[in-house]
């Protein structure tokens, strides 16, 4: 039985048994090559199946997932019973069909999920490594193309293909490492050499770094850093789910300046990207939303759930992660604003990552982690390695004056975001 | 077909109960299947590995279908592996005291309720709540013609407090695991306690960064073995030449009585009864009186590598296997907890654990408390939020001045490598010289 005869006989069977039912269904094929001690080592494929059911009955949702078609009744019958515990809720219905607005920018025609064509990217990644003398220690290339739909008893069956090209590379040089990067739906967007050369070259030249003294600098967080920071802290804040449980440092600040009036935060589902699409995981077309205009808390995401629950509208924000059930989270998140040449010509402090971001407080958004690949940079320029340290800070605070932001926006995972320089953080040496 | 010079299978058909429950609105509560299979072969060089859904591991000619179609896989490897012998056995499951499937849904949602409604109190303006449960049957088979099966059985909970006042919000947690039973029966306490600190939290203050004397709780010692010793000790980094470990065997890393261990076959949340490829697991002295003396190690890292013991194979179901911790501690010393307050004289106290992360090339860790004591003359003094403490992996040993004598284990999830397996790790209490803190008081 192929996925759409299964998902019509599930919808069917579902609706004889709850008021409704929805059906997300995602098949997929990767590969991937893994480089060991600097050749090729382990070739890896995949093939995943997975489909997840929710059933609604008198306000109580019900939810459970296989990975296995021929329990799909074991399935159906575990949503009902768990539908059976759940607290009833106001419920408003499944989306009916819509005339989606906008064209996601998903899944290359051309990318062929092949492993030949991966090797062919980790011989990338390595010759560009070999431009520096290091070390490679890690790293490897991914190829991805997968199928996913969503339908519902109200009638929506929307379908889409997504592909995934990613590389990475960590090199290593004495006690020196770097960590370089990408991904992308676009196999033509994916440059290996470079990726493998970058990770290489922060390696080789974060050797002998100085020591730097406890206190106050100015610094520049690469994209790479703030996007592990601001991810922690900032899209939890967001989720209208969190902001409704009184979990939201940004509760009640709708039309407040929260940030800098040079920062703007908003998740356009039709860029393109890792999260491209025109409709959400719960079917619901999806919008460009802005979070924060210029510097003002415009407004949050929401789910169906959510959302009828609150009273407020679902923003198409609903996102899935493995087997589990719809949450809200963000398509393509956009931070950003306009651009200064550089991060500013003066002295600052370039932290390229940091160790320890997913430990920060995502209440209050304080933070204290190790900072990787430091450098002094100078006029727009890395000048000189720093040994080690530790850098403390919020990041609200963080956001509410920032020096200004840099021309080198790049993706980083559903992020797209720039370098942002801070003035006067704490940095805490050794 | 190209060169097989050894295959393995290990299938994974399980079950996951999941309880989540938030501001006393039951979210969900239900359970989902899975079942995948991770197919391996080694072929004149490394690894072919096919992962699917839903193999047939009885059926003969699916299994050499598989196999051909992992050998072409391997056939575009270059670096060659071999395989060390290694001692096979499986030990006995845990005997569960109260088996999680014989306890209906709706009880295990009415008992984590009792725990979520015990983190409201006074002050405490959202509380959340989530109970796992992972049943897991396991099938192992290779062309070595060994064979396994068991089952694994794992239950436990998390809860979640936040309180706010004045715009400030601060948050209590709590979890406890298990692999020995049924785990939700009489623990409000933890929901209280998570509720409890979250409140004091509101008026803890952040502490100054810099070097200064620290002491660890057991939990947050033991996240400091796991991240600062455990993860370098992996045979696969070492064999890479990713950690500042590799090279170090037989040489003082730390101080004389420091004993490092990670044993899979301690009855704790790590435990497996035997490893992802079919080995015997058994107790490791990473560290043996202050001195390097054990990597931890798979077949190919042993074999590459040397100098440890194997049966540190784990995997995520659906995910080939790779060398992991499994229960990871510092034996105890002799040191009072008393004896250790009053040697640190003025420092600080941290406790509980909010993750920690290292990058074991460079051979240095991070991680963060959950809220800790500033120490003066001795005593006990105010509290502290949002401390973190950072460290470099071959100095840190040495600057541990006592070693209590009331280890605790903590159980946790690790990640590696995009797999989560169920971990435990703990120590007694700790006294670190010279240990860099972060914080951004004034």
């Amino acid at each position: 039985m192929n996925g759409e005869d299964l998902i019509e006989k599930i919808l069917r069977e579902g609706e004889r048994r709850a008021d409704e039912i929805e059906v997300f269904y995602a098949r997929g094929l990767s590969v991937g090559t893994e480089i060991k001690k600097g050749i090729l080592g382990n070739a890896e494929e995949s093939e995943a199946w997975n489909m997840a059911v929710r059933t609604v009955r008198d306000g109580r949702i019900g939810f459970s997932a296989t990975s296995d078609p021929d329990r799909w009744k074991e399935c159906l019958d575990a949503a009902l019973a768990s539908g059976r515990l759940a607290t009833p809720q106001q419920w408003g219905g499944f989306p009916k069909p819509a005339d989606l607005a906008g064209t996601p920018s998903a899944a290359d025609g051309d990318l062929v999920v092949a492993v030949e064509d991966a090797a062919t990217m980790v011989g990338d990644l390595l010759a560009g490594a070999a431009e520096h003398p290091v070390e490679v220690v890690g790293g490897g290339a991914d190829l991805a193309r997968s199928y996913l739909a969503v339908a519902n008893s109200s009638g929506v069956f929307y379908g889409m293909d997504r592909t995934v090209a990613a590389v990475s590379l960590e090199a290593i040089r004495e006690q020196s490492t770097g960590y370089e990067f990408d991904a992308s739906p676009f196999l033509a967007d994916i440059d290996a050499r470079s990726v493998g050369e970058r990770a290489a070259s922060l390696a080789a030249r974060s050797l002998s770094g100085r020591d730097i003294e406890t206190g106050r600098y100015d610094i520049v967080l690469s994209p790479v850093a703030a996007a592990s920071l601001i991810g922690q802290v900032l899209l939890p804040a967001l989720s209208g789910r969190n902001v409704k449980a009184g979990r939201s440092f940004l509760a009640d600040k709708v039309g407040e300046q929260i940030f800098d009036e040079r920062l703007s935060v908003y998740d356009d589902p039709f860029a393109p990207g890792l999260g491209s699409t025109a409709w959400d995981a719960e079917g619901t077309p999806t919008r460009r939303l802005v979070f924060v205009g210029q510097g003002v808390l415009q407004r949050f995401a929401y789910d169906l759930k959510t959302g009828y629950r609150y009273g407020e509208r679902s923003t198409g924000s609903a996102v899935r992660s493995g087997g589990e059930g719809p949450g809200i989270g963000v398509h393509n998140l956009f931070i950003d604003g306009p651009r200064v040449k550089e991060p500013g010509d003066e002295r600052a402090v370039w932290i390229h990552d940091v160790v320890g971001a997913h430990t920060a407080n995502p209440f209050s958004g304080d933070f204290s982690v190790e900072i990787s690949n430091p450098f002094w940079m100078e006029g727009g320029e890395t000048v000189e390695p720093i040994r080690t340290a530790m850098l403390s800070g919020n990041v609200f605070e963080m956001l509410a004056g920032i020096g200004g932001l840099g021309n080198d926006a790049r993706r980083v995972g559903r992020l797209t975001i720039p370098s942002i320089r801070l003035n006067n953080q704490q940095i805490i040496g050794k | 077909m190209a060169e097989v010079r050894y295959y393995d299978i290990r299938c994974v058909r399980g079950e996951i109960t999941l309880v989540d429950i938030d501001n006393g609105v039951v979210e969900s509560a239900g359970t989902s299947f899975f079942d995948k299979a991770v197919i391996r072969v080694l072929g004149s060089k490394g690894w072919g590995i096919l992962t699917r859904d839903h193999v047939d591991i009885d059926s003969k000619r699916e299994v050499e279908r598989l196999v051909e179609a992992a050998s072409r896989l391997a056939a575009v490897t270059e670096d060659h592996l071999d395989l060390a012998d290694a001692p096979r056995g499986v030990l006995p499951p845990l005997p569960l005291k109260e088996d999680p499937r014989e306890v209906d849904l709706e009880e295990k949602t009415r008992l984590l309720a009792g725990i979520e409604e015990a983190a409201r109190v006074s002050g405490v303006g959202n509380t959340r709540a989530r109970y796992t449960e992972g049943i897991d049957s396991v099938r192992f088979l290779d062309s070595s013609e060994n064979e396994y099966s068991y089952e694994a059985v794992r239950s436990g909970f998390s809860v979640v407090a936040i309180a706010s006042k004045n715009g400030v919000m601060q948050m209590g947690s709590e979890r406890d695991h298990i692999a020995t039973g049924f785990n939700l029966r009489n623990k409000q306490d933890l929901g209280r306690k998570a509720g409890e600190v979250a409140v004091s939290l509101l008026d803890a203050k952040i502490p100054k960064g810099g070097t200064k004397r620290a002491v660890l709780d057991p939990e947050l010692a033991g996240v400091f073995t796991h991240e600062a010793v455990g993860h370098a000790s992996e045979g696969d980094l070492v064999r890479e030449g990713a950690s500042v470990l590799g090279g170090k065997i037989g040489e003082r890393i730390g101080c004389e009585a420091l004993v490092i261990v990670d044993d899979p076959s301690l009855h704790e949340f790590g435990f497996i009864p035997v490893d992802a490829e079919g080995v015997a697991v058994e107790r490791t002295e990473i560290v043996r009186d202050g001195i390097l003396a054990s990597y931890l190690h798979n077949r190919e890292t042993l074999a590459a590598v040397g100098n440890g013991i194997p049966g540190h194979a784990r995997s995520e179901h659906g995910a080939p296997p790779i060398v992991r911790m499994s229960n990871t501690f510092i034996e105890n010393g002799d040191a009072a907890y008393d004896e250790i307050l009053e040697e640190c004289r003025d420092g600080i106290l941290l406790i509980g654990s909010r993750g920690g992360q290292v990058d074991p090339g460079r051979g240095v860790f991070q991680f963060n408390a959950e809220y800790g004591y500033l120490i003066e003359n001795g005593e006990k003094a105010g509290m502290v939020r949002d401390v973190s403490l950072s460290g470099e992996i071959l100095s840190t040993l040495h600057n541990i001045v006592l070693v209590g004598n009331d280890r605790k284990m903590s159980p946790g999830y690790c990640g590696k490598g995009g797999q989560s397996v169920p971990v435990s790790d703990g120590a007694p209490h700790l006294l670190l010289a010279d240990a860099t803190i972060g914080g951004r008081g004034e």
